[in-house]
């Protein structure tokens, strides 16, 4: 079942055209799902699509047909040209060649509210909402109902209701200021908005990114009770399971170019969605684990009764030389802030931390570097980059001091030591003076880790490492760590992904509502089991923060 | 065989907007990497920085070709305009300092409304009777430490005591001129140092002393910026205050040193400035500030921080002495001078605002069209 | 504690031990001390040839001006100051006028609540303070406007200021008769005024520009500086090089003069005399020891301010002026503003300020 001859076209750059005369690098019949896939008319088709910027071609032939009634999934990892792709459709770019037909008609939108007002709405990851608006405001906004020039202010809170009832969520008043409503709230708004529009494709980036677990679920509800009524939906997601459980068909972009088309998404083995995006079969993801399973290295952190109220409390762990520790939890449950405070970034209300034996001054994250550790933080582009430097200098921006001399800094050494990393890391592209914000998101994460591989780093805390990082990316991120621990360095993680903590991290602790509720070594948990332990008497509510 | 691809996502994980390819127009353009071929020739560290000042130097250029085209007169005669030269570069010097010690203020995340009142106060300061009784050295000792003194309590009521920049240097600003009002009990301290007032009128091999100050300063500045870890803290504080701080880097404390060092260039300024009027008084160095605000802008410098250049700076304010003479030698009023200054900012933010490529992207676009 | 944070403890020991030091230091240097003292300009109660000068009833004068930002405002206020403290039956009531015409408004007001027997004021602005004149007059304390004239004749009870055209008029006949005498055909004048928004300034060029009209001359370049010394060399600065070369100059303000001064000495150029404005003590010295360009000065003299406060009592204690046949006191005096030059300058030097 791995080769799916009439659904997909294999091997990404290497095919000039040789199956057709018309795609660029791409096998001419790409319409071939099963008949009994999709029944709907096709709304969309897109036709040997490119679209390039100066020095790159972000779109170099894409094929895509969208039907009436289903979640068509888009999938790509981060360059493969997915957000291009979303703009041309929303009107924001416009092709460079190739055809764009929607409903039967070619056409080109030369803005984006042309395509909202032909019937395509798009929700981006950041809701374009304005906060300080109710939520008829935000759904009707541009298009008010009017009279006279004065807004029908109650026509348009009805017209919000009914749609909002359309959506299934009839419960949230039209005049609530939306800054006051929870994300998965927002995202009910954005899509009253693409509604109120008349919508008959709705383009959803990542929707579930900005969601709880079981508000996932309601997100479902809603885009089924949409396809019910004929409107299609392109689906973009990071996760396989989502696009199983929601997707009726898949297309797979890699550099630009559909390298399948219409697979079905609950059929498709995962093997062959990865190997379509990366161009290559991943044999496994995570690393194996060093031989001997029980590290051997001394104590390098101590942390004691580590306390700030309201965000974590009593907090005791170890991370011994060479070990990797795991700390499984939700948002809210204070693992982020946890391990900030280690860091020195937050001050400890009580307890101690201890690197080798000697106590830190808390609140200095200064202290702390200098005692070896080292942070990646959570939020990397507001937290970790500065995104208009080069690539070397945020790679040594923790020490460029050190090849300093007399206060006076050695660029050539500085990228001399980049490229170094940079060719451990395998960061694509190599040239390490381009600016960090031209790499996608898991080779800006590399950049940010391998910040701390160039000083003396004892210690690794990784805030949600892989967040934001393509498959392929995170396979050799794990690796990264791995080796590093191989080499004797600790890292103590966070992540939200249960299955990573497990797969990664030789000893877990699970936390809960600030409290550290297990410890064991990763081998003796699963996954039901840590879930069972984060969820247990949880409050949502605390962690829909 | 686990594979992450196949894992629930057992709770929220709230990603981070991932979508950045690295062919979003906009990030290529803000970042200055032209990778078309006519373009490429500026690409590397300084690129952006480099292309902006050659805009700035094509202003000049026009700017000294309406001189020519308005006085053809006086640009005959050569050595009126090597000492009209010499002028313009004496009237950008005072300024010059302070915009240099205001760029890294502002590179740093920051602003410093004081400097004009910093000056005044260390120019008065250094000129009163007890201070000139100690003579050159001491008046000179006396301005530095003055501009030093009141830039760390700038620096320090910004980055310990929180205080919002903007409004710590306003309370400064007025502050330091009332102070000054008082040393000076309101009247004109003439300084009767003659080596202080030789400062304006010394030639060395032609050029007058404050170009070399001036000179200095920049060069200074310029290494600071450019080639020490003081200048790389300055970018990442501004650029990013959060990953400076988690890189290890003491935010405060280096805040701290930017408002200092803008204090010290008030007080070289501040020398400068009493020797060429060879008097100090409370009002002087009226509106500095805004010179130096507006010079750091045309130069480049960004208002949020993290990016900015001291020869972008420099040749803002060059570009403003440059207007004033201008104005000078056709006779013109001070009235229409500020206008055009005022012109002069809003057009340089908007050229730095539309990105070239873009614009020639426009126009080869539009030549498609109608052809 | 670890060897780290004892030198980090011990530096800032000695940073900080410098600046105390500095500081201490710095403090010693605000002084002024040694400066001479600026004798103000007062005619005491002895020196008064008749009667008005006798103790009389004992009155209470107001007396509000714009904090000094220049030479010239503060020797306003000492001279108004020093000229009240000379009379046994004055008490003089100051209120800091603040930084614009809304503060000296709200100051006003505080004083107009506490009655006084009569109003001395420099406002801000003469326009805009010209309601308050209205106020107080109506409120039966007389008003006595200083120098910046309120549009509304019933908003003062006397008008005492100088003559900003009559300076412009002095100047330039000075400069006129100079040239002439030198026999200089086509001469170039330069003129450097003080802040161009203000009336006062634009009255002293029109003076300046009507009577070298009158003579078939005109100015050749003008800028505008502040008051302000650093803002004069800069003006002066352009205007020298603007002008190659240049007959005459005059600078409408002395203390702006200073700065002047030093950037024509900078410039190195010598070829014409300049005209100052106001009368400043260092101009008049400057003119007495006749070693720079500054040939002679007109006078707006600061004195009013003297004169005011003696004006200011008898309209409270109902006299006239004695040497006067009238039994009020009159409701204008405009300054004639004179020309001082080497041959005069010592009669002046007690009225610089």
């Amino acid at each position: 079942m791995s080769e799916r001859e009439e659904g997909a076209v294999t091997g990404g750059h290497a095919s000039p055209a040789d199956g057709g005369a018309e795609g660029p690098g791409v096998d001419a019949p790409l319409v071939e799902a099963p008949a009994d896939a999709v029944a709907g008319e096709v709304v969309l088709r897109l036709t040997d699509v490119v679209k390039t910027f100066p020095g790159v071609r972000a779109l170099d032939g894409v094929q895509l047909e969208v039907r009436a009634g289903e979640v068509h999934c888009l999938l790509g990892q981060n360059g493969a040209g997915k957000s291009t792709l979303i703009k041309v459709l929303s009107g924001v770019h416009r092709p460079d060649s190739g055809q764009v037909e929607w409903r039967g008609q070619p056409v080109t939108f030369p803005n984006p509210q042309a395509a909202m007002r032909a019937g395509i709405a798009t929700i981006y990851q950041e809701l374009d909402l304005v906060e300080d608006l109710s939520v008829a405001e935000n759904a009707f906004l541009g298009h008010e109902p009017r009279r006279f020039g004065f807004v029908r202010r109650g026509h348009m809170a009805r017209r919000t209701r009914q749609i909002l009832g359309r959506l299934g969520h009839a419960e949230i008043p039209p005049n609530r200021m939306v800054r006051s409503l929870p994300a998965a709230g927002k995202q009910v708004v954005s899509m009253a908005r693409a509604l109120s529009h008349e919508a008959r494709l709705i383009i959803m980036d990542e929707p579930s990114a900005v969601l709880a677990h079981d508000e996932v679920g309601n997100l479902f509800r809603i885009i089924r009770e949409l396809t019910a009524q004929g409107i299609a939906v392109i689906y973009i997601s990071h996760r396989l399971e989502e696009i199983r459980e929601i997707g009726d068909r898949v297309t797979v972009l890699k550099d630009g170019r559909t390298t399948a088309a219409n697979l079905p998404a609950r059929d498709t083995p995962t093997r062959d969605l990865v190997s379509r995006m990366t161009g290559r079969t991943i044999e496994y993801v995570f690393p194996e684990r060093a031989a001997a399973a029980e590290p051997a290295g001394a104590d390098l952190l101590e942390v004691r009764g580590l306390t700030r109220s309201g965000e974590f409390a009593d907090v005791s762990l170890r991370v011994r030389a060479g070990e990797i520790v795991g700390i499984a939890g939700l948002v809210g449950s204070g693992r982020s802030e946890l391990l900030e405070t280690i860091y020195g970034a937050r001050r400890a209300e009580a307890g101690t931390v201890r690197m080798g034996g000697r106590v830190l001054r808390p609140g200095s994250v200064g202290a702390a570097v200098r005692a070896g550790m080292g942070m990646a933080p959570e939020e990397r582009k507001s937290q970790a980059l500065l995104l208009g430097e080069p690539i070397y200098r945020n790679v040594t921006l923790a020490t460029f001091a050190r090849y300093a001399r007399a206060g006076f800094t050695d660029a050539g050494r500085e990228r001399a030591e980049a490229d170094r990393i940079a060719d451990s890391l395998e960061l694509r592209p190599r040239d390490v003076r381009r600016p960090v914000r031209t790499l996608s998101g898991g080779n800006q994460q590399k950049v940010v880790v391998g910040r701390w591989l160039l000083g003396d780093t004892k210690l690794l805390l990784l805030d949600e490492p892989t967040r934001g990082v393509d498959v392929g990316a995170r396979a050799e991120l794990y690796q990264v760590i791995r080796s590093l621990a191989e080499q004797g360095v600790g890292v103590l993680l966070v992540s939200s992904e249960v299955p990573e903590v497990l797969g990664l991290a030789d000893r877990v602790l699970v936390m809960r509502e600030g409290r550290v509720v297990r410890e064991a070594p990763a081998g003796e948990l699963d996954e039901n089991t840590v879930l069972d332990l984060v969820m247990a008497g949880s409050l949502m509510e605390g962690a829909a923060a | 065989m686990s594979e992450v691809t196949e894992t629930p996502a057992a709770e929220r994980a709230a990603k981070l907007p991932a979508q950045s390819p690295p062919v979003d127009p906009a990030e290529t353009a803000a970042a200055g990497h032209a990778a078309t071929g006519r373009l490429s020739w500026w690409r590397g560290d300084g690129g952006e920085g480099a292309r902006r000042n050659l805009g700035l130097i094509g202003v000049l250029v026009a700017l000294i070709v309406i001189g020519i085209v308005t006085r053809p007169d006086l640009y005959g005669d050569s050595s009126w305009v090597w000492s009209n030269f010499l002028t313009i570069l004496k009237l950008a010097s005072v300024v010059g300092v302070v915009t240099v010690g205001m760029t890294f203020v502002i590179i740093g995340g920051g602003i410093d409304l004081s400097v004009g009142a910093i000056v005044a106060l260390a120019g008065v300061w250094a000129t009163t009777v007890a201070t000139q009784s100690y003579g050159a050295g001491g008046m000179i000792f006396c301005a530095l430490t003055v501009g030093l003194g009141v830039g760390l309590v700038n620096g320090l009521l910004i980055s310990y005591g929180r205080l919002v920049p903007f409004i710590a240097t306003l309370a400064m600003l007025v502050a330091a001129r009332g102070l000054a009002a008082e040393i000076s009990n309101k009247q004109t301290q003439v300084s009767d140092n003659n080596t202080i007032n030789s400062i304006a009128s010394t030639n060395l091999l032609g050029i007058p002393l404050l170009v070399y100050i001036l000179a200095a300063v920049v060069i200074a500045g310029w290494v600071l910026l450019n080639r020490t870890t003081f200048g790389r803290r300055t970018v990442a504080v501004g650029g990013n205050p959060e990953a400076a701080r988690l890189a290890g880097i003491n935010v405060k404390r280096h805040t701290l040193l930017l408002y200092a060092l803008s204090g010290l260039c008030c007080g070289i300024a501040a020398i400068m400035l009493t020797a060429q009027a060879t008097s100090a008084q409370a009002a002087m160095a009226n509106l500095y500030e805004l010179d130096a605000i507006a010079a750091a802008i045309i130069g480049g410098t960004l208002l949020s921080g993290g990016r900015g250049t001291i020869i972008g700076s420099l040749l803002g304010v060059i570009i403003f002495s440059t207007i004033t003479n201008l104005f000078a030698i056709n006779g013109l009023s001070t009235e229409a001078q500020n206008m055009v200054k005022g012109g002069i900012i809003v057009a340089a933010v908007l050229v730095q605002q539309v990105h070239f490529r873009s614009l020639t992207q426009f126009l080869s676009r539009n030549r498609l069209t109608t052809t | 504690m670890t060897q780290h944070s004892r030198d980090l403890s011990r530096r800032r020991l000695l940073f900080g031990g410098a600046a105390v030091g500095a500081g201490v230091l710095l403090a010693g240097c605000t002084s002024n001390e040694s400066q001479e003292p600026t004798t103000a300009q007062t005619k005491g109660a002895d020196a008064a040839a008749g009667g008005n000068a006798a103790p009389g009833e004992r009155v209470t004068i107001g007396f509000s001006a714009p904090a000094a930002d220049h030479g010239w405002i503060a020797a306003i206020t000492n001279n108004a100051k020093a000229q009240a403290a000379a009379y046994s039956d004055v008490e003089f009531k100051t209120v800091e006028a603040g930084a614009d015409a809304a503060a000296q408004r709200a100051a006003l007001s505080t004083l107009l609540s506490q009655k006084p027997d009569v109003i001395v004021l420099l406002p801000h602005d003469g326009k805009e303070l010209n309601a308050f004149g209205l106020e107080a007059m109506q409120a039966g304390v007389p008003v006595v406007n200083l120098d910046r004239a309120f549009p509304d004749a019933k908003a003062y009870r006397l008008q005492i200021k100088g003559d900003n055209y009559g300076m412009g008029v002095a100047a330039a006949t000075y400069i006129a008769e100079q040239l002439k005498a030198k026999g200089v055909s086509n001469p170039v004048i330069g003129e450097i005024a003080g802040i161009d928004s203000l009336e006062l300034t634009q009255e002293r060029s029109k003076g300046f520009a009507d009577t070298l009209a009158q003579h078939g001359l005109k100015v050749a370049n003008r800028r505008a500086a502040e008051f302000t010394a650093d803002s004069g060399q800069q003006a002066a600065t352009g205007l020298l090089q603007a002008l190659p070369k240049i007959d005459a100059i005059w600078n409408h303000d002395d203390d702006q003069g200073i700065g002047v001064l030093a950037a024509i000495n900078q410039a190195n150029r010598k070829e014409f005399f300049m005209v100052g404005g106001a009368g400043s003590k260092k101009a008049m010295e400057d003119i007495q020891a006749d070693n720079t360009v500054l040939k002679a000065t007109v006078t707006y003299s600061p004195s009013m301010a003297s004169s005011a406060i003696s004006l200011a009592r008898l309209i409270a204690q109902g006299k006239g002026m004695s040497d006067l046949v009238e039994l009020q006191v009159p409701k204008e005096i405009i300054l004639a503003s004179e020309t001082i030059t080497k041959e005069n300058v010592s009669n002046y030097l007690k009225l610089g300020f």
